[in-house]
């Protein structure tokens, strides 16, 4: 139907190319989205730490606490007037708080991430046996922070019984507050019963805490770095998504530039100067220009986390290069599908009923990253990795940062399938394209498509 | 002729067919190198896709079609081509634009710019170069597309309804532009279903209806065949009154008065001599103008479209589905 281009001249194709480049990354929406977007990324991240601390509501009041002899209350106490002598202690690890024989209590602050919060928190005994009806009308009417009822059989079983302690707090108390003294009162109540058996409390928990391992990795030049199980299953998923992204963004950039030259008319006007063949390669070639730099700015910041974090070396450069690779195979077999895609249509609303299927395949990648990141050896992603379009994803998945080596043979037999795919793809679009581009109406049928790629 | 001894455009038995209808049936056409050719027809007569198939967009089902000898796609450098279906990028500057074109038709970048200029202000557009292109009017960007097609000065100009949705200021000055390539030299070759522009420009014409050619002749030839053998007598007086005296010179056959009541036709016998006929009507009666009937390509383009099945079927696109 359409005749074959004779020769393929290189200088044409990268005039095409260079267009392609500067009217996608020239634009508005280009600056905003892959430069200022991951700047911006960055510097909230950096700021997101400045921002958080010492914006926490002091914790300012009475809390009344009804025991059989005072020891709750005396032990909270004692944990607060140490929360209000040392404000930064509040924001410690765990562990910090412990060897400080400070309360655990104070967990609960660290984990809703009020790190500094100024406790002022005067204790008040009260007898179990009083009559607690005029205490609750002063919770209710916020006079009191909070009031707790300690069982009597909580202190004085032998052995100890899980009674309940009830904690009344008023209806306006934050959740972070009704934790700490949720978990201050529990640990008090603790302390006061270890301190009635005479057991030396500090000394107990010395005996039963595990104590902590410190996982390093020795890197290849010998040096020592930091290990972190999560960061391990984060980091291929960042590269994979890095990837798709890069990918992604430049393949639809092609398919909708396809689609404005169709409607345009400006397709006939180029291809009386070009082959079909050689336009749909400038094409190509402009937009993977684009996706590097959208690489290279997201690609950047990751680095700088990774850097930051000093887990640089947890992806070792081969697989740095070989990610170049699979972003390549990866680039050009989706950029194919697109261009093909923006080929055959005439808008943009055309171009989702054939886009569909192809991104469902494509989301594959996100929706396995988990799975794949856990056990990168079995069968799920053993598999995968020879399935284009989604190979090179999985692959990278695999292979940054991996927490087990991925046997050679597999990472070989993914690049030659990978590799025949890209072309396969690259000469089918090709196909389609230069059938596609002249064509008006309605969209094609897959059926169509078919006998286009086959056509003469 | 070029080196192979042909003409610039030789299409022989080219057939195209779209599903069940033939866009284009058994065509054969030269164009000759330096000649200036019209591809006449009514909308859907196969224009465009004869023109597509000679730009090697869509191939022929069967036939041979060669360009300086030898297929398009080898000759696109030497091949301007304005297609009926034509756009530019919209948001490119209108600089950037014919740069880019002129560049992809193998133009060296030193002096691009100041050709472009140059052939800005040849077509009346000066100033517009920093302009994007959605910023022009239709017209002016219709002159910019033009202007891609022959920035390069090639040898073959290939130009689909070139003057269409211009206003006649605007078509005056491409045809005037047209003419001055041809007189340089280039082969032109431009369809249109606009006559008195064919008429004005063509040296030869070549209509086709249906997909089928149905004329091939130099334009001169085709206004004289087709125009009766008639003398056009304007009276100063009313036309009743000179009816008889006129249709009694020696070599009228019949004398038929006109609508406007002031005009004598004298359709001649085919022994007649034009000239002595002309003479005995001026010495005869007063008369405001005395001329030969002449045929516009108009109405023979009506003529032979209606002889030929009339018009042409629901208008086909080279490459609509």
């Amino acid at each position: 139907m359409i005749p074959k281009p004779s020769g393929f001249r290189l200088g044409r194709i990268m005039i095409v190319a260079r267009r392609e480049f500067r009217s996608t990354v020239f634009t508005k929406g280009f600056i905003l989205g892959a430069i200022a977007f991951p700047l911006a990324m960055f510097v909230v991240v950096a700021l997101i730490p400045l921002l958080m601390s010492d914006h926490a509501v002091p914790i300012q009041g009475t809390i009344v606490i009804a025991d059989s002899d005072g020891s709750v209350a005396a032990a909270a106490q004692a944990t607060f007037d140490r929360m209000l002598d040392d404000p930064l202690s509040v924001g410690g690890s765990a562990q910090d708080l412990l060897d400080k024989d400070s309360q655990p209590a104070l967990d609960d602050l660290q984990s809703l991430g009020d790190a500094g919060t100024i406790v002022n928190v005067k204790v008040i005994r009260v007898s179990n046996t009083s009559d607690l009806i005029a205490l609750r009308a002063d919770v209710q009417a916020e006079r009191l922070l909070a009031l707790a009822e300690v069982p009597t059989d909580l202190l004085s079983a032998d052995p100890p019984v899980d009674s309940v302690i009830a904690l009344l707090v008023p209806s306006n108390m934050s959740p972070k507050s009704t934790a700490l003294f949720s978990r201050t009162i529990r640990d008090a109540t603790v302390v006061a019963r270890v301190e009635k058996t005479g057991t030396d409390l500090k000394k107990a928990r010395a005996l039963v805490r595990q104590p902590k391992t410190d996982a390093a990795r020795m890197t290849r030049d010998g040096t020592q770095a930091s290990e972190s199980l999560e960061l391990r299953l984060f980091i291929p998923g960042g590269f994979m998504i890095l990837m798709w992204i890069a990918t992604f963004t430049s393949a639809n950039q092609l398919c909708t530039t396809t689609i404005e030259e169709k409607s345009s008319k400006v397709i006939e006007v180029l291809l009386s100067a070009l082959s079909p063949t050689e336009l749909l390669a400038g094409k190509i070639v402009g937009q993977s220009f684009v996706s590097a730099i959208m690489l290279a700015t997201y690609g950047s910041v990751g680095i700088a986390t990774l850097a930051f974090a000093t887990m640089l070396d947890v992806v070792p450069l081969s697989a740095m290069l070989m990610f170049i690779v699979w972003f390549v195979l990866a680039y050009f077999m989706v950029a194919s599908i697109m261009a093909a895609v923006g080929s055959a249509v005439s808008d943009l609303r055309e171009a989702q009923s054939l886009i569909g299927p192809a991104m469902s395949v494509m989301m594959i990648p996100l929706l396995v990253w988990l799975p794949i990141s856990e056990n990168p050896t079995g069968w799920l992603a053993t598999i995968s990795s020879f399935i284009p379009p989604i190979g090179p994803f999985i692959m990278v998945l695999r292979t940054t940062g991996a927490i087990e080596p991925i046997p050679a043979w597999q990472v070989i037999g993914s690049l030659i399938v990978n590799f025949a795919a890209t072309f396969l793809l690259i000469w089918l679009a090709g196909r389609v394209f230069r059938i596609g581009v002249l064509m008006q109406g309605k969209p094609p049928t897959p059926l169509e498509l078919l006998r286009w790629a086959r056509a003469r | 002729m070029n080196a192979h001894g042909e003409p610039a455009v030789l299409l022989q038995g080219v057939r195209k067919r779209f599903g069940s209808v033939d866009a284009v049936s058994n065509l054969d056409l030269s164009v000759g190198e330096g000649s200036l050719v019209g591809l006449l027809g009514p909308n859907g007569a196969g224009k465009s896709t004869a023109i597509r198939m000679i730009m090697s967009l869509i191939r022929a089902d069967s036939g041979s079609i060669r360009v300086f000898g030898g297929d398009a796609l080898d000759m696109k450098d030497r091949i301007g081509y304005l297609p009926e279906e034509r756009g530019v990028y919209r948001r490119m500057r209108v600089g950037e634009f014919l740069e880019f074109m002129g560049r992809l038709k193998g133009l060296p970048r030193e002096g691009l710019k100041s050709r472009v200029e140059q052939w800005l202000e040849r077509v009346e557009l000066p100033g517009v170069i920093r302009a994007r292109c959605q910023e022009l009017s239709k017209g002016m960007q219709q002159k910019v597309q033009f202007l891609a097609a022959v920035l390069h000065e090639p040898d073959l100009i290939v130009l689909d309804e070139p003057f269409s949705g211009l206003d006649p200021v605007n078509a005056r000055v491409l045809i005037a532009t047209v003419k001055e390539l041809h007189q340089s030299g280039r082969t032109i070759f431009l369809s249109t279903h606009q006559m008195a522009q064919a008429e004005q420009l063509c040296e030869r014409v070549v209509l086709i209806n249906r997909g089928e050619k149905i004329l091939d002749a130099q334009t001169r030839e085709v206004i004289e065949r087709y125009s009766a053998r008639a003398v056009i007598v304007e009276l100063v007086e009313r036309a009743s009154t000179a009816i008889g005296s006129l249709g009694s010179i020696d070599g009228v056959d019949s004398a038929t008065e006109q609508e406007d009541g002031r005009t004598i036709s004298l359709a001649l016998t085919d022994s007649a001599d034009a000239r002595q006929v002309m003479a005995t009507a001026l010495a005869a009666i007063p008369c405001r103008r005395v001329e030969l009937s002449r045929a516009s390509l108009d109405e023979v383009f009506v003529r032979l479209v209606t002889e030929h099945g009339g018009h042409s079927r629901q208008p086909l696109q080279g490459a609509t589905r």
